[in-house]
């Protein structure tokens, strides 16, 4: 079942994960997300910068710069992923996604400042919303 | 400290079921997005529905409580715009661009730093926002079953159907 690239059943897998987050809500009472940890770790870096010009923005008072519940989550993600490919042959190091390239060619230049650029709007954006 | 090993075992749990559904992929999330493959559909849909039973059967038996986000129409519209603007560019959302790096595709590492340069952004124009648009269509913490006033396992049931139909529906077009 999981030594080929076609992975599992996205229906069991996707199932799967919300026993996940519902064991999780059961034993800590927290619900999974994200995006605040971006937030945090924004702080992080920035502080390393400024301590002053952190602590003077009202926004890093509701999300503050420090390792929680959520950060661990979000870290644990990649090391599950990582887990998951290495042990199943479907690891890769791939700079350009293939439908990408097929689309837009193979220059790195032109993917990082295109994934850079949507990173930047959808995370703004995911906080505007509150998700 | 033991809530902190816990958020890191939920995480890997999560990361390593997303790998295992392949929806970690840029062609996958792009694929969804053009309407041409609904992997990723079909994983979030099946996540939701038992997560939306589990929680809500742990909440009437009083063991868990709702963490319902308030209703801002403002910031919710021009947010999920602007989300889903930079989800289509980048082809991972917040949570999956780190499951991607996990599995090598390290151009994700880019929308990982433009995620962090985003969150610097908002947190300088907070002020504003507040000020603007995050107090168009205020209606506080509303859910389905409140505004149509009926039991939730109704709501639920419905949700169920739904997407048994859907999930039959893309069967049957291979999407």
């Amino acid at each position: 079942m999981n030594s080929n690239d076609k992975g599992w059943n996205p229906y069991l897998a996707g199932a799967l994960t919300g026993v996940v987050i519902v064991m999780s809500v059961w034993i800590t009472g927290k619900y999974a997300g994200a995006s605040t940890s971006f937030v945090r770790s924004a702080g992080m870096i920035e502080k390393i910068f400024s301590a002053e010009h952190v602590a003077k923005l009202e926004y890093f008072s509701k999300a503050s710069p420090i390792i929680e519940w959520q950060w661990m989550f979000v870290v644990g993600i990649l090391i599950g992923s990582l887990i998951s490919s290495v042990t199943s042959g479907s690891f890769k190091i791939q700079a350009i996604p293939s439908m990408w390239g097929n689309k837009f060619g193979l220059s790195i230049g032109k993917r990082a400042g295109t994934a850079f650029t949507g990173g930047l709007v959808a995370l703004f954006g995911a906080r505007l919303a509150g998700g | 400290m033991n809530i902190l090993i816990y958020g890191l075992i939920t995480g890997i749990l999560f990361g390593f079921l997303l790998q295992k559904g392949r929806v970690l992929r840029y062609d996958k999330q792009l694929g969804a997005l053009r309407l041409i493959d609904m992997t990723i559909v079909k994983f979030m849909g099946c996540t939701i529905l038992v997560g939306m039973v589990g929680i809500y059967l742990l909440s009437d038996l009083g063991m868990v409580k709702l963490s319902i986000k308030a209703t801002n129409l403002g910031g919710n519209i021009i947010g999920g715009l602007m989300f889903g603007l930079g989800w289509g560019l980048l082809g991972y959302c917040p949570g999956t661009s780190m499951g991607a790096l996990g599995e090598g595709r390290w151009d994700a590492g880019w929308g990982i730093l433009g995620m962090l340069a985003g969150a610097a952004v908002y947190a300088e124009v907070y002020p504003v926002m507040k000020k603007t648009v995050l107090t168009w269509g205020n209606f506080g913490s509303l859910t389905v079953p409140s505004v149509l006033n009926i039991n939730h396992w109704v709501v639920v049931a419905a949700f169920i159907l739904a997407g048994i139909f859907l999930f039959v529906w893309f069967e049957k077009k291979n999407l």
